[in-house]
Protein backbone atom coordinates (compact mmCIF):
# COMPACT_ATOMS: atom_id res chain seq x y z
CA UNK A 1 0.00 0.00 0.00
CA UNK A 2 1.65 3.46 -0.88
CA UNK A 3 1.17 6.46 0.88
CA UNK A 4 -1.79 7.72 -0.88
CA UNK A 5 -3.62 4.46 -0.92
CA UNK A 6 -2.56 4.42 3.11
CA UNK A 7 -4.76 8.40 3.50
CA UNK A 8 -7.36 7.27 1.01
CA UNK A 9 -7.65 4.03 3.30
CA UNK A 10 -7.84 5.57 6.46
CA UNK A 11 -9.98 8.39 5.03
CA UNK A 12 -12.87 5.53 3.75
CA UNK A 13 -12.33 4.38 7.49
CA UNK A 14 -12.49 6.83 9.50
CA UNK A 15 -15.68 8.26 7.96
CA UNK A 16 -17.28 4.63 7.95
CA UNK A 17 -16.38 4.41 11.76
CA UNK A 18 -17.63 8.38 12.05
CA UNK A 19 -20.65 7.72 9.59
CA UNK A 20 -21.82 4.61 11.75
CA UNK A 21 -21.82 6.77 15.10
CA UNK A 22 -24.71 8.69 13.80
CA UNK A 23 -27.31 6.79 14.49
CA UNK A 24 -26.01 4.95 17.69
CA UNK A 25 -24.68 7.86 19.72
CA UNK A 26 -21.57 6.58 19.57
CA UNK A 27 -21.65 2.91 21.02
CA UNK A 28 -19.63 0.01 19.28
CA UNK A 29 -21.04 -3.04 19.13
CA UNK A 30 -18.53 -5.93 19.94
CA UNK A 31 -18.94 -8.96 17.91
CA UNK A 32 -20.80 -11.59 20.31
CA UNK A 33 -18.86 -13.87 21.87
CA UNK A 34 -20.07 -17.57 22.53
CA UNK A 35 -20.98 -17.35 26.58
CA UNK A 36 -22.71 -14.35 24.84
CA UNK A 37 -24.98 -16.18 22.80
CA UNK A 38 -25.17 -19.31 25.46
CA UNK A 39 -26.16 -16.95 28.08
CA UNK A 40 -29.72 -15.73 25.86
CA UNK A 41 -30.93 -19.39 27.00
CA UNK A 42 -30.56 -18.06 30.32
CA UNK A 43 -33.54 -15.54 29.74
CA UNK A 44 -37.20 -15.58 30.19
CA UNK A 45 -38.53 -16.85 26.63
CA UNK A 46 -39.63 -14.02 24.44
CA UNK A 47 -38.93 -15.30 21.66
CA UNK A 48 -42.18 -15.53 19.34
CA UNK A 49 -45.05 -14.30 17.11
CA UNK A 50 -47.16 -12.22 20.16
CA UNK A 51 -50.49 -10.41 19.84
CA UNK A 52 -52.40 -8.58 21.99
CA UNK A 53 -54.91 -10.89 23.60
CA UNK A 54 -58.54 -10.37 23.11
CA UNK A 55 -59.95 -8.46 26.12
CA UNK A 56 -56.04 -7.98 27.52
CA UNK A 57 -56.75 -4.36 29.02
CA UNK A 58 -55.18 -1.56 28.27
CA UNK A 59 -57.84 0.58 27.51
CA UNK A 60 -59.18 3.57 29.64
CA UNK A 61 -60.70 1.19 32.15
CA UNK A 62 -56.99 -0.80 32.15
CA UNK A 63 -56.32 -1.13 36.03
CA UNK A 64 -54.63 2.25 37.35
CA UNK A 65 -55.01 4.00 34.17
CA UNK A 66 -57.76 6.01 36.21
CA UNK A 67 -56.00 6.68 39.38
CA UNK A 68 -53.49 9.69 38.06
CA UNK A 69 -56.10 12.27 36.63
CA UNK A 70 -59.51 12.84 35.17
CA UNK A 71 -60.80 11.10 32.70
CA UNK A 72 -58.37 8.10 32.53
CA UNK A 73 -55.39 10.56 31.57
CA UNK A 74 -52.34 12.00 33.85
CA UNK A 75 -52.84 14.73 35.84
CA UNK A 76 -51.27 17.44 33.81
CA UNK A 77 -48.97 20.60 34.92
CA UNK A 78 -50.94 23.71 34.61
CA UNK A 79 -49.12 24.90 31.10
CA UNK A 80 -50.49 21.60 29.88
CA UNK A 81 -53.70 21.75 31.39
CA UNK A 82 -54.15 24.65 29.24
CA UNK A 83 -52.74 22.82 25.83
CA UNK A 84 -55.16 19.67 26.37
CA UNK A 85 -58.22 22.76 26.54
CA UNK A 86 -56.83 24.11 23.26
CA UNK A 87 -56.07 21.01 21.86
CA UNK A 88 -59.91 19.60 22.78
CA UNK A 89 -61.09 22.55 19.73
CA UNK A 90 -58.63 20.93 16.95
CA UNK A 91 -59.20 18.20 14.64
CA UNK A 92 -58.41 14.31 15.52
CA UNK A 93 -54.82 13.26 14.71
CA UNK A 94 -56.85 10.43 12.88
CA UNK A 95 -55.02 12.43 9.94
CA UNK A 96 -51.48 11.20 9.45
CA UNK A 97 -52.80 7.67 9.66
CA UNK A 98 -54.94 7.97 6.98
CA UNK A 99 -51.85 8.46 5.16
CA UNK A 100 -50.49 5.26 6.36
CA UNK A 101 -48.38 6.88 8.69
CA UNK A 102 -47.85 4.50 11.71
CA UNK A 103 -48.72 5.67 15.27
CA UNK A 104 -45.88 6.10 17.33
CA UNK A 105 -44.87 4.49 20.69
CA UNK A 106 -47.09 3.55 22.73
CA UNK A 107 -49.71 2.91 20.32
CA UNK A 108 -47.71 1.01 17.73
CA UNK A 109 -47.53 -1.62 20.13
CA UNK A 110 -51.15 -1.99 20.57
CA UNK A 111 -52.53 -3.01 17.18
CA UNK A 112 -54.40 -5.50 15.83
CA UNK A 113 -51.32 -7.35 14.27
CA UNK A 114 -48.64 -9.55 15.83
CA UNK A 115 -44.74 -8.67 16.50
CA UNK A 116 -42.07 -11.20 16.86
CA UNK A 117 -39.84 -10.26 19.53
CA UNK A 118 -36.23 -11.41 19.29
CA UNK A 119 -33.78 -11.87 21.66
CA UNK A 120 -29.89 -11.40 20.78
CA UNK A 121 -26.62 -10.70 22.53
CA UNK A 122 -27.09 -7.03 23.67
CA UNK A 123 -30.24 -6.03 21.61
CA UNK A 124 -33.90 -6.81 21.57
CA UNK A 125 -35.59 -6.25 18.62
CA UNK A 126 -39.08 -5.59 17.68
CA UNK A 127 -40.94 -6.79 14.55
CA UNK A 128 -44.31 -5.31 14.12
CA UNK A 129 -46.60 -6.53 11.71
CA UNK A 130 -48.42 -3.25 11.24
CA UNK A 131 -46.83 -0.89 8.66
CA UNK A 132 -44.06 -3.44 8.96
CA UNK A 133 -42.45 -1.43 11.45
CA UNK A 134 -38.82 -2.43 13.95
CA UNK A 135 -38.21 -1.34 16.95
CA UNK A 136 -34.80 -1.52 18.69
CA UNK A 137 -34.16 -2.02 22.05
CA UNK A 138 -30.08 -1.92 23.39
CA UNK A 139 -29.60 -4.31 26.34
CA UNK A 140 -25.88 -3.61 26.02
CA UNK A 141 -25.49 -1.22 29.08
CA UNK A 142 -25.85 1.74 26.89
CA UNK A 143 -27.11 4.81 28.37
CA UNK A 144 -30.07 6.50 27.26
CA UNK A 145 -28.76 9.51 24.79
CA UNK A 146 -28.44 13.16 26.81
CA UNK A 147 -30.05 14.99 23.38
CA UNK A 148 -31.90 12.62 21.61
CA UNK A 149 -33.47 13.41 17.99
CA UNK A 150 -37.02 13.22 18.44
CA UNK A 151 -39.05 9.91 16.61
CA UNK A 152 -41.86 8.21 16.26
CA UNK A 153 -40.19 5.38 18.80
CA UNK A 154 -37.80 7.13 20.18
CA UNK A 155 -34.36 5.58 21.59
CA UNK A 156 -34.98 2.85 23.56
CA UNK A 157 -32.51 1.27 26.03
CA UNK A 158 -33.38 -2.20 28.27
CA UNK A 159 -32.21 -3.80 30.93
CA UNK A 160 -33.15 -6.88 32.86
CA UNK A 161 -34.53 -6.98 36.24
CA UNK A 162 -35.44 -10.72 37.35
CA UNK A 163 -36.99 -12.14 34.65
CA UNK A 164 -38.87 -8.64 33.69
CA UNK A 165 -37.28 -6.62 30.45
CA UNK A 166 -37.70 -3.15 31.43
CA UNK A 167 -37.46 -0.98 28.89
CA UNK A 168 -36.69 2.74 28.58
CA UNK A 169 -37.57 5.15 25.71
CA UNK A 170 -36.62 8.77 25.31
CA UNK A 171 -37.01 10.99 21.92
CA UNK A 172 -40.21 10.89 21.07
CA UNK A 173 -41.77 13.49 18.33
CA UNK A 174 -45.15 15.20 18.66
CA UNK A 175 -46.54 12.34 16.59
CA UNK A 176 -50.03 10.57 17.01
CA UNK A 177 -49.06 7.93 19.59
CA UNK A 178 -52.74 7.13 20.32
CA UNK A 179 -52.78 9.25 23.61
CA UNK A 180 -55.15 11.64 24.15
CA UNK A 181 -53.09 14.41 26.04
CA UNK A 182 -50.47 16.75 25.60
CA UNK A 183 -46.78 15.32 26.27
CA UNK A 184 -43.75 16.95 26.25
CA UNK A 185 -40.40 16.92 24.01
CA UNK A 186 -38.96 15.17 27.57
CA UNK A 187 -41.75 12.35 27.60
CA UNK A 188 -39.85 9.06 28.66
CA UNK A 189 -41.93 5.56 28.05
CA UNK A 190 -41.20 2.79 30.75
CA UNK A 191 -42.32 -0.66 29.57
CA UNK A 192 -41.81 -3.85 31.40
CA UNK A 193 -42.23 -7.11 29.71
CA UNK A 194 -42.76 -9.64 31.52
CA UNK A 195 -43.98 -13.81 30.78
CA UNK A 196 -47.24 -14.45 32.75
CA UNK A 197 -47.68 -17.75 31.51
CA UNK A 198 -46.21 -20.30 29.01
CA UNK A 199 -47.44 -18.62 26.18
CA UNK A 200 -48.65 -14.83 27.45
CA UNK A 201 -46.47 -12.05 28.53
CA UNK A 202 -47.92 -8.55 30.04
CA UNK A 203 -46.46 -5.49 29.05
CA UNK A 204 -47.16 -2.94 31.86
CA UNK A 205 -46.50 0.86 30.40
CA UNK A 206 -45.83 4.37 32.18
CA UNK A 207 -45.45 7.67 30.98
CA UNK A 208 -42.86 10.18 32.69
CA UNK A 209 -43.16 13.29 31.20
CA UNK A 210 -41.29 16.13 33.96
CA UNK A 211 -43.17 19.32 31.85
CA UNK A 212 -46.48 18.09 31.25
CA UNK A 213 -47.51 15.44 34.21
CA UNK A 214 -47.22 16.35 37.94
CA UNK A 215 -46.72 11.98 38.47
CA UNK A 216 -45.81 9.21 36.78
CA UNK A 217 -48.69 7.59 34.81
CA UNK A 218 -49.65 4.21 34.33
CA UNK A 219 -51.61 2.92 31.48
CA UNK A 220 -51.87 -0.06 33.42
CA UNK A 221 -50.92 -3.40 32.18
CA UNK A 222 -51.70 -5.11 28.78
CA UNK A 223 -51.64 -9.16 28.00
CA UNK A 224 -50.03 -10.63 24.67
CA UNK A 225 -50.95 -13.81 23.49
CA UNK A 226 -47.87 -16.18 21.96
CA UNK A 227 -48.62 -18.05 18.40
CA UNK A 228 -46.37 -20.45 17.98
CA UNK A 229 -47.57 -21.24 14.40
CA UNK A 230 -47.92 -17.71 13.01
CA UNK A 231 -45.58 -16.30 11.17
CA UNK A 232 -45.55 -12.22 11.34
CA UNK A 233 -47.18 -11.60 7.26
CA UNK A 234 -46.21 -8.91 4.87
CA UNK A 235 -47.98 -4.97 5.64
CA UNK A 236 -48.09 -2.95 2.81
CA UNK A 237 -50.10 0.01 3.97
CA UNK A 238 -49.60 2.12 0.62
CA UNK A 239 -50.66 -0.89 -1.27
CA UNK A 240 -54.43 -0.18 -1.39
CA UNK A 241 -55.21 2.62 0.64
CA UNK A 242 -58.22 4.01 -0.26
CA UNK A 243 -58.13 6.72 2.73
CA UNK A 244 -57.69 10.27 2.86
CA UNK A 245 -57.37 13.52 4.67
CA UNK A 246 -59.49 16.79 3.74
CA UNK A 247 -58.77 20.65 4.15
CA UNK A 248 -60.04 20.13 6.94
CA UNK A 249 -58.18 17.41 8.39
CA UNK A 250 -61.01 14.80 8.39
CA UNK A 251 -60.15 11.56 7.18
CA UNK A 252 -62.26 9.96 3.93
CA UNK A 253 -62.59 7.35 1.86
CA UNK A 254 -61.81 7.50 -2.22
CA UNK A 255 -63.80 4.88 -3.89
CA UNK A 256 -62.32 4.97 -7.63
CA UNK A 257 -61.96 1.71 -9.61
CA UNK A 258 -61.36 -1.20 -8.17
CA UNK A 259 -57.85 -2.10 -7.96
CA UNK A 260 -56.30 -2.55 -11.21
CA UNK A 261 -53.57 -5.42 -10.51
CA UNK A 262 -54.35 -8.65 -10.76
CA UNK A 263 -53.52 -9.58 -7.39
CA UNK B 1 -59.04 -27.83 3.72
CA UNK B 2 -62.42 -26.78 1.24
CA UNK B 3 -63.02 -23.00 1.49
CA UNK B 4 -66.34 -24.07 2.30
CA UNK B 5 -65.23 -25.81 4.95
CA UNK B 6 -62.99 -22.65 5.87
CA UNK B 7 -65.80 -20.52 6.04
CA UNK B 8 -67.98 -23.32 7.98
CA UNK B 9 -65.67 -23.64 10.42
CA UNK B 10 -65.42 -19.67 10.31
CA UNK B 11 -68.57 -18.82 11.88
CA UNK B 12 -71.23 -21.55 12.78
CA UNK B 13 -74.15 -18.84 13.37
CA UNK B 14 -77.28 -19.17 11.81
CA UNK B 15 -78.18 -15.60 10.80
CA UNK B 16 -80.55 -14.31 13.40
CA UNK B 17 -81.02 -11.09 15.45
CA UNK B 18 -79.02 -12.27 18.64
CA UNK B 19 -75.92 -12.95 16.61
CA UNK B 20 -76.18 -9.75 14.66
CA UNK B 21 -76.69 -7.56 18.27
CA UNK B 22 -73.37 -9.93 19.43
CA UNK B 23 -71.38 -8.98 16.93
CA UNK B 24 -72.25 -4.59 17.17
CA UNK B 25 -71.91 -5.55 20.36
CA UNK B 26 -67.90 -6.77 20.01
CA UNK B 27 -67.54 -4.49 17.14
CA UNK B 28 -69.42 -1.49 19.80
CA UNK B 29 -66.59 -2.55 22.89
CA UNK B 30 -63.62 -2.74 20.18
CA UNK B 31 -64.24 0.87 18.98
CA UNK B 32 -64.58 1.94 22.87
CA UNK B 33 -61.70 -0.24 24.10
CA UNK B 34 -59.77 1.57 20.61
CA UNK B 35 -58.45 4.21 22.71
CA UNK B 36 -55.56 1.82 22.12
CA UNK B 37 -56.70 -1.10 20.49
CA UNK B 38 -57.45 0.79 16.81
CA UNK B 39 -59.04 -1.74 14.83
CA UNK B 40 -57.33 -0.60 11.91
CA UNK B 41 -55.29 1.68 10.46
CA UNK B 42 -57.79 4.96 10.61
CA UNK B 43 -60.84 6.25 12.10
CA UNK B 44 -64.26 5.09 10.90
CA UNK B 45 -65.49 8.88 11.04
CA UNK B 46 -66.05 9.06 7.23
CA UNK B 47 -68.47 6.21 8.19
CA UNK B 48 -72.12 6.30 9.75
CA UNK B 49 -71.11 3.62 12.32
CA UNK B 50 -74.49 3.99 14.04
CA UNK B 51 -76.16 3.22 10.88
CA UNK B 52 -76.56 -0.51 8.82
CA UNK B 53 -77.86 -0.95 5.30
CA UNK B 54 -77.91 -3.88 3.69
CA UNK B 55 -76.95 -4.74 -0.28
CA UNK B 56 -77.53 -7.94 -1.96
CA UNK B 57 -75.67 -8.42 -5.45
CA UNK B 58 -72.82 -10.52 -7.04
CA UNK B 59 -69.38 -9.69 -6.12
CA UNK B 60 -67.44 -7.82 -9.19
CA UNK B 61 -63.65 -8.19 -7.49
CA UNK B 62 -61.90 -8.97 -4.42
CA UNK B 63 -59.04 -6.66 -3.23
CA UNK B 64 -57.26 -9.21 -0.98
CA UNK B 65 -54.92 -6.23 -0.01
CA UNK B 66 -53.66 -4.14 3.03
CA UNK B 67 -54.45 -1.87 4.73
CA UNK B 68 -57.85 -2.92 4.37
CA UNK B 69 -59.75 -5.52 1.98
CA UNK B 70 -62.06 -4.10 -0.68
CA UNK B 71 -65.19 -5.98 -1.74
CA UNK B 72 -66.81 -4.58 -5.20
CA UNK B 73 -70.24 -5.78 -5.66
CA UNK B 74 -72.57 -4.84 -8.73
CA UNK B 75 -76.20 -4.24 -6.95
CA UNK B 76 -79.20 -3.19 -8.74
CA UNK B 77 -81.03 0.19 -8.03
CA UNK B 78 -84.39 0.36 -7.67
CA UNK B 79 -84.42 1.46 -11.44
CA UNK B 80 -82.61 -1.97 -12.47
CA UNK B 81 -79.70 -0.49 -13.13
CA UNK B 82 -76.30 -2.21 -12.06
CA UNK B 83 -74.18 -0.50 -9.88
CA UNK B 84 -70.93 -1.28 -8.00
CA UNK B 85 -70.70 -0.65 -4.78
CA UNK B 86 -67.37 -1.02 -2.91
CA UNK B 87 -66.92 -2.08 1.26
CA UNK B 88 -64.33 -1.69 2.85
CA UNK B 89 -63.20 -5.14 5.32
CA UNK B 90 -60.23 -5.92 7.72
CA UNK B 91 -56.76 -6.38 5.93
CA UNK B 92 -55.98 -9.33 4.33
CA UNK B 93 -53.37 -9.84 7.74
CA UNK B 94 -55.76 -10.10 10.29
CA UNK B 95 -58.90 -11.91 8.99
CA UNK B 96 -56.57 -14.77 7.52
CA UNK B 97 -55.95 -15.74 11.49
CA UNK B 98 -59.30 -15.56 11.50
CA UNK B 99 -60.38 -18.63 8.94
CA UNK B 100 -60.52 -16.35 5.84
CA UNK B 101 -58.56 -16.63 3.00
CA UNK B 102 -58.43 -14.87 -0.14
CA UNK B 103 -60.92 -16.97 -1.81
CA UNK B 104 -63.67 -17.19 0.96
CA UNK B 105 -65.31 -14.32 -1.40
CA UNK B 106 -64.86 -15.09 -5.26
CA UNK B 107 -66.25 -13.04 -7.99
CA UNK B 108 -69.35 -14.05 -9.33
CA UNK B 109 -70.59 -15.00 -5.39
CA UNK B 110 -73.94 -13.78 -4.60
CA UNK B 111 -74.06 -11.97 -1.18
CA UNK B 112 -76.17 -9.95 0.57
CA UNK B 113 -73.59 -7.29 2.54
CA UNK B 114 -74.56 -5.16 5.69
CA UNK B 115 -72.62 -2.28 6.39
CA UNK B 116 -71.82 0.79 7.70
CA UNK B 117 -72.68 3.29 4.81
CA UNK B 118 -70.32 6.38 3.92
CA UNK B 119 -71.37 9.28 5.34
CA UNK B 120 -71.22 11.24 2.30
CA UNK B 121 -73.43 9.52 0.35
CA UNK B 122 -71.28 7.80 -2.08
CA UNK B 123 -71.93 3.86 -2.92
CA UNK B 124 -69.58 1.91 -0.37
CA UNK B 125 -69.17 1.48 3.46
CA UNK B 126 -67.57 -0.42 6.25
CA UNK B 127 -68.42 -4.09 6.43
CA UNK B 128 -70.48 -5.04 9.18
CA UNK B 129 -71.28 -8.86 8.08
CA UNK B 130 -72.21 -10.81 4.59
CA UNK B 131 -74.69 -13.80 4.46
CA UNK B 132 -75.01 -16.36 0.98
CA UNK B 133 -77.98 -17.42 -0.80
CA UNK B 134 -77.72 -20.64 1.68
CA UNK B 135 -77.69 -19.16 4.88
CA UNK B 136 -74.23 -18.96 5.98
CA UNK B 137 -72.61 -16.05 7.66
CA UNK B 138 -69.57 -13.98 7.38
CA UNK B 139 -68.17 -12.01 9.99
CA UNK B 140 -64.85 -10.70 10.31
CA UNK B 141 -64.56 -10.74 14.22
CA UNK B 142 -64.14 -14.70 14.66
CA UNK B 143 -62.06 -15.81 17.38
CA UNK B 144 -58.35 -15.97 16.11
CA UNK B 145 -56.70 -19.59 15.27
CA UNK B 146 -53.96 -20.65 15.41
CA UNK B 147 -54.23 -23.30 12.48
Amino acid sequence: MNRTTRILFGFVTASLVLGSTAGAQGVTRKAPTAAEWASLAKLPDFNGVWESAPGGGGGRGAAGAGRAGRGGGPSLTPDYAAKAKARANSPAEEAQAANCLPPGLPAIMNQPYPMEILLTPGKVTIVIEAYTQVRHIYTDGRPLPADPNPLFYGTSVGHWEDDTLVVETVGLAQVPRGLTFPYSEKLKVVERFRLTGPDTMSIETTLIDPDAFTAPYSMGSRTLARHRTWTIAEYICEENNRNFVDDKGSAGVKLGNPLSSAK
Amino acid sequence: MSSRNIESNLQKVTMNMTATVRQMIIAAGLAVGGASLALAHHSYSAFEMAGTRVITGTIKKMDWTNPHTWIWIDVANEQGVVETWGIEGMSPNYLERRGWSRNTIKVGDKLSITFHPLKNGDKGGSFQSAQRPNGEVLGMTPPISDK
